[in-house]
């Protein structure tokens, strides 16, 4: 392409500073190193992470930044020594790599590559001329990135991208954590606590595994339709009830769930979900973020045989997954259409991240750049 | 028996008070009822959880109880419908009973049985004991610390007659739930590297449960260095003493162990202990079983922990099913493929159960077995 070896000036939403609106600048996006590779974004959608990182977390060295992890794209250009991919290739960005060489990534218990620290280390973009952090290594809220090839999937020509950026991150994360993770069985109960995109993926999870009975979990009423829709069996609403929500669910699954996947990000659900969980083989997995808080409970929950786990992006090894996953779009096995509720352009981000805030969509696929 | 059908008058230990002494009394042991069984007791041993209720949580509502839930014996008489046992059947009562009916019991995840989980037939209205004209709990419902017992025989399992009642009554905790916390629960993998925190009896038990299961490196954690020689002798490879190291324990592991252990135990039941067992494990696939018991506080940990990939868990009795079980670990000692001898650092009678308890509170024990009843 004409822009290949060149910096590329382009279009971006930058985080000057915790807890304020992104701002839409030009920045300068450097061409590929070895081992590196551009991508022209396509469509990209807003992650409660990114908002973690801007309103809860708000680390002190974490700004200015480019936020985004959930996206799709085409590459534009790659670096020296690059085999894997060419200009053209659609990909999506990983925030969690698979360099296929280390310990980790050759191991199939875990998806948690020992080489994905350095992704992201050293940002290829400036704004102003200041460097500007690209945040978990994706920094999708910019129409350009470069980024590890250790770090990024190639998937089927025929995906539509503004589809399949939600694979990037939310829709692995709830559906590997019931599959991948709880290993949800067939005819198991399940509870999903959360109903945004995550949770909805969770539910969704569940019941490719075959689960009997999936319960969604979550104060706001208005997410109980969606969730049925992706498979949900019940609805509970913690506010209904005067009793905590693990008595509830006890109550009516006989003991307690087989299966419970936290999808929020709070310590003191994280809690309720492994209480709700039926103690003599009952699996929580904790999929929602935060690192603010300590999750708590009695050792004897777990002494009388209750699991607690958790995962990131749903157990996938990032290469691999995500490319199981788009396959698994294009062939209907997976349901994409139901959590995109808005489409905006990049220039609306901070309308996207209102919604998200108040808790009024599921996802907002945002279109980046042109196809 | 000559005794069958009638009450028996014999010796217990009978825990009056929380935090004070046991005293030995005679008390009355009513006969077997229906699908029960009169047990005489032979030898038992005392083990930190009978202390735990008797000086932590000393819940005052229990009391009075007798102690002990570590035993073997000999079937003295049954009740009515007992067809799996006879009088002179060698056998050890469970504090986890298998009913082989429940949910619980029909799946092999779980050693729970809905039936009779620990603390559900305790219940003193059942209790077939009375000492002084009262009802006395029979605590876990197995009462080791006396002469005679009485159980339900969903609690009872039958062990090979050839089995020596003054070492197999271990299989009925320590030795069990050691061994399975760490074959059963952690199913901890040949070549792997675990870590095992408290050299107690369970502790050394979970040792001797790694090396059955072919861990190519065991790093045994105490506070006492004393207890470095035991763990070396049941197949520890390393010893580590929190105390000599300024840097918490997680991390001198972490360091050792190129990021982590693949298993680690924690035989304690201490909740800051359970915090850097979780957090020495590597992050991926460790995973780290609480064996040690308490309920007086939370565990806490980050929730990136877990996150990364570590899995918490936690067990009673090694996740053994306990008529399927012990009879099994029972013949593995026969075997010679689990040792017992190693673990009897005392051996005392019933009446002295007060300096044995003294013994165990200082660590200056390992297991202390008590001859409760000439065989």
């Amino acid at each position: 392409m004409a822009t290949a070896g060149k910096v590329i000036q382009c279009k971006a939403a930058v985080a000057w500073e915790p807890n304020k609106p992104l701002v839409i600048e030009e920045i300068e996006v450097a061409p590929p190193q070895a081992d590196e590779v551009r991508i022209k974004i396509v469509a990209t959608a807003v992650c409660h992470t990114d908002l973690y990182h801007l309103f809860e977390g708000m680390p002190k060295d974490g700004f200015p930044a480019v936020l985004g992890h959930e996206a799709a794209g085409i590459v534009e250009s790659v670096g020296p020594e690059v085999t894997e991919f060419q200009p053209g290739d659609k990909v999506i960005p990983l925030f969690l790599a698979q360099c296929k060489e280390c310990r980790f990534c050759k191991s199939p218990k875990t998806n948690q590559c020992e080489l994905g620290a350095m992704v992201g280390k050293e940002s290829r973009f400036t704004c102003k001329g200041k460097k500007v952090l690209q945040f978990a290594g994706t920094s999708t809220f910019s129409e350009y990135i470069v980024i590890h090839q250790i770090a990024v999937a190639k998937i089927d020509p025929a995906a539509p991208l503004d589809k399949v950026c939600l694979i990037g991150c939310g829709i692995c994360t709830g559906y590997g954590a019931a599959v991948n993770t709880a290993k949800v069985e067939p005819g198991s109960t399940c509870a999903v606590f959360g109903l945004g995109a995550v949770g909805l993926a969770a539910v969704m999870g569940c019941k490719a595994a075959g689960a009997k009975r999936i319960i969604a979990v979550d104060l706001n009423p208005d997410k109980a339709e969606k969730a049925k829709v992706l498979g949900a069996t019940d609805f509970v609403n913690p506010k209904d009830h005067n009793k905590p929500i693990h008595e509830v669910l006890a109550g009516m699954t006989n003991g307690g769930v087989d299966y419970s996947v936290e999808c929020v990000g709070n310590v003191e659900v994280m809690r309720s979900a492994l209480e709700s969980c039926l103690p003599a083989w009952g699996v929580s997995v904790i999929v929602g973020w935060t690192e603010m808080f300590d999750i708590k409970i009695r050792p004897p929950h777990l002494i009388s045989g209750r699991t607690w786990k958790g995962s990131m992006f749903g157990g996938f090894k990032g290469k691999d997954g995500v490319s199981e996953m788009v396959k698994a779009y294009l062939d209907k096995k997976l349901q994409l259409e139901e959590f995109i509720t808005h489409n905006m352009t990049l220039d609306q981000i901070n309308d996207a991240i209102e919604l998200m805030k108040q808790g009024k969509c599921v996802r907002v696929v945002m279109s980046v750049s042109p196809e | 028996m000559a005794t069958a059908g009638k009450v028996i008058k014999c010796k217990a230990a009978i825990a009056w008070e929380p935090n004070k002494p046991l005293v030995i009394e005679e008390v009355e042991v009513d006969p077997p009822q229906e699908k029960e069984v009169r047990i005489k007791v032979v030898a038992s041993g005392l083990c930190q959880s009978d202390l735990y209720f008797l000086l932590k949580d000393m819940n005052k509502h229990l009391f009075p109880l007798i102690l002990g839930h570590e035993a073997a014996g000999i079937v003295e008489s049954v009740g009515k419908e007992v067809t799996e046992f006879q009088p002179g059947d060698k056998v050890i009562p469970l504090f986890i009973s298998q009913c082989r009916e429940c949910r619980f019991c029909k799946n092999p995840k779980t050693n729970l049985c809905e039936k009779g989980s620990v603390g559900e037939h305790d219940n003193i209205a059942n209790s077939r004991i009375t000492c002084k004209g009262k009802k006395v709990r029979q605590f876990m419902g197995t009462s080791t610390f006396s002469e005679y017992t009485v159980v339900n025989q969903i609690a009872v399992a039958k062990i090979d007659p050839a089995a020596p009642l003054e070492k197999v009554c271990l299989i009925g905790c320590g030795i069990s739930t050691g061994f399975g916390a760490a074959v059963n629960v952690a199913k901890v993998e040949p070549g792997s590297t675990c870590a095992v925190f408290g050299l107690g009896a369970i502790g050394l038990a979970a040792v001797m449960g790694c090396k059955a299961a072919g861990a190519k490196r065991i790093i045994a954690v105490d506070i006492n260095p004393d207890k470095a020689e035991k763990a070396k002798v049941l197949g520890a490879t390393d010893f580590v003493n929190s105390k000599d190291h300024d840097k918490p324990i997680s991390q001198v592991l972490t360091e050792m162990t190129t990021g982590g252990v693949d298993y680690s135990l924690e035989c304690v039941g201490n909740v800051e202990v359970m915090r850097s067992a979780l957090e020495c494990c590597a992050p991926g696939w460790g995973v780290s079983v609480i064996v040690g018991y308490t309920n007086l506080h939370d565990i806490t940990a980050r929730p990136i922990q877990l996150m990364t990939g570590r899995t918490w868990k936690g067990t009673l009795f090694g996740g053994f099913k306990g008529k399927d079980g012990v009879p099994k670990m029972v013949k593995n000692y026969l075997d010679k493929k689990v040792k017992l001898d190693e673990f009897i650092t005392h051996n005392m009678a019933l009446d002295q159960v007060n300096d044995a308890i003294e013994l165990l509170k200082q660590g200056k024990c390992i297991r202390t077995v008590l001859s409760v009843s000439p065989q």
